[in-house]
């Protein structure tokens, strides 16, 4: 076995050692009353909890419909930040008049401007989105702005030289450079997405992961609770890691490290 | 043949018009290889950025063959200082960027990219991006990108500058054998009085701003030389260096005693 295997392998057994140390301490803590079972679940606890909810057809609606939220939101408030982020700049003169009116809404806290989506769009999915949307669509904008606005004027000049049109210029040095904080932008952007949506949840919902949370919240329902928690841990686990593996796609050229 | 006649340039600044050129005239004829050299920000890269269209000269007139440079020519290329290839392209996508931009079509401009990729000594980097190549491979690189659409003016903004003194020497050779081999008119703008020297047939000297064209000299070293690093070693050299270097007026004031 060699060094670089062995190392990995010792990396993976301390992940699993780590997992199973916070799984049976919780489990054998709250058994024996040591942690109290208004404040912990135990795992067994929490799957029980599972059950009960796939059982009475609750679980999968909300999973369902927070993932679509989030991932709506994620698509569209993306595809609007790197559009308005790319095209901006182009106009000077119209950037430098509408640069300061979407620093100061990107100022505002999403929770704070979360009731006024509720207000326009209702109880259901599109003000959850919406809100999903309006944090994303920043954390999309910012960085592509800023790299627009810094873009290598010699680049633009080289292919002015060669006779190419605004156009071209456009789509092959303007775009492809916007790449690399295209992708910032999603790393930052599917987190944010999915606090959209379930901030928006907290605040009036109907149904969601964060309807689930609030009502065990509500209902000192200490396993749901947890269950909600960890579920939307897993989801933005797996929403990260898909961003992660977007990478080499978007921008093969910062992946391929060989000389 | 690339010719400027009664070019004047000036913008207006701060402080009242900055007046960069002032009435330069000279040209560049077939097959003939001229340096540019004046002291620092004479306006030298000014020069080169009318030929190329990219500005317009306040006065006066450039012509390539004959014509008056109205925009962008496609008989004209240009290396720059910095890397003109654009990162996210493989070196062989980098250098059919001009035959792309001029709607050439893939089959016929990829077969032209790879085989002046093969002459240039890149044969087994086509695919490679630009950031895996060396800084000498990189120049190379961009040297086909510019002459791939086969420009019958080169223009050479201090294109190897940023490059170590041997690999310089290298590709200063090249450069000289490319266009010697297509008869091009070759107008090359540096500070270094060395490879001005080397390289040209013609060195013209410009003075400090407002630039005007001081001196002329005939230089016989790069025709007689057998490459660019034998031109030092030739008689006579060290005397137009020093004519040069006395036309560029460069005050080296002393330090003084140094205990």
């Amino acid at each position: 076995m060699n060094a670089a295997l062995r190392h990995r392998l010792l990396v993976y057994l301390g992940r699993f050692a780590v997992l199973a140390v916070i799984l049976i301490g919780t489990e054998i803590g709250v058994r024996s009353g040591f942690m109290s079972r208004l404040f912990f679940s135990s795992p067994t606890e929490v799957f029980g909890a599972l059950l009960t909810q796939l059982d009475n057809g609750s679980f999968l609606p909300d999973l369902g419909i927070t993932v679509l939220e989030t991932l709506l939101g994620l698509v569209s408030g993306s595809l609007a930040g790197m559009i308005v982020g790319v095209v901006l700049p182009q106009t000077r003169i119209f950037s430098s008049v509408i640069e300061p009116f979407l620093m100061v809404l990107n100022g505002i806290p999403v929770i704070v401007i979360a009731p006024l989506f509720i207000l326009w769009l209702g109880l259901g999915l599109p003000s959850k989105i919406g809100i999903s949307i309006y944090i994303v669509f920043f954390a999309m904008f910012i960085p592509v702005y800023t790299a627009s606005l810094r873009l290598d004027r010699t680049l633009v000049d080289a292919l002015h030289v060669m006779g190419a049109s605004r156009n071209q210029i456009f789509w092959k040095v303007v775009v492809p450079s916007s790449l690399p904080s295209v992708y910032t932008g999603l790393k930052i952007g599917s987190g944010l997405a999915l606090i959209g949506a379930v901030i928006g949840e907290f605040i009036a919902s109907r149904a969601g992961l964060g309807h689930m949370i609030l009502y065990a919240s509500g209902t000192l329902d200490t396993p749901a609770l947890y269950l909600g928690i960890v579920t939307i841990a897993l989801f933005a686990a797996c929403l990260s890691f898909a961003i992660d593996a977007l990478g080499p796609v978007l921008v093969p050229y910062r992946f391929s490290d060989e000389k | 043949m690339l010719e400027f006649r009664n070019i004047s340039f000036s913008f207006p600044g701060r402080r009242g018009t900055v007046e960069v050129l002032r009435n330069v005239s000279f040209a560049c004829r077939e097959d003939e290889i001229v340096a540019v050299i004046g002291p620092s920000g004479c306006g030298k890269s000014t020069l080169l950025s009318l030929a190329t269209g990219l500005r317009k000269p306040s006065a006066g007139e450039v012509f390539i063959d004959g014509n008056v440079v109205k925009g962008p020519d496609p008989r004209l290329g240009m290396l720059f200082q910095q890397t003109t290839l654009l990162p996210w392209r493989s070196v062989v996508e980098n250098v059919e960027l001009g035959l792309e931009i001029r709607g050439e079509a893939k089959a016929s401009r990829r077969q032209r990219a790879l085989a002046l990729i093969a002459q240039y000594g890149l044969g087994g980097f086509e695919r490679k991006y630009p950031h895996a190549l060396s800084g000498g491979m990189q120049k190379r690189a961009a040297l086909a990108q510019t002459l791939a659409i086969e420009p019958t003016v080169l223009l050479l903004d201090e294109p190897f500058a940023a490059l170590d003194a041997q690999t310089r020497v290298v590709i200063q050779n090249d450069v000289v054998k490319i266009c010697r081999a297509g008869r091009r008119s070759m107008v090359i703008v540096t500070h270094d009085i060395a490879e001005a020297l080397a390289m040209a047939d013609r060195v013209v000297v410009l003075s400090r701003r407002p630039a005007t064209v001081k001196e002329v000299y005939e230089v016989p070293f790069s025709r007689a030389a057998a490459s660019v690093a034998d031109a030092p070693a030739m008689p006579g050299f060290a005397d137009y260096y020093k004519r040069i270097w006395h036309a560029l007026d460069i005050s080296i004031t002393g330090m003084g005693a140094v205990a």
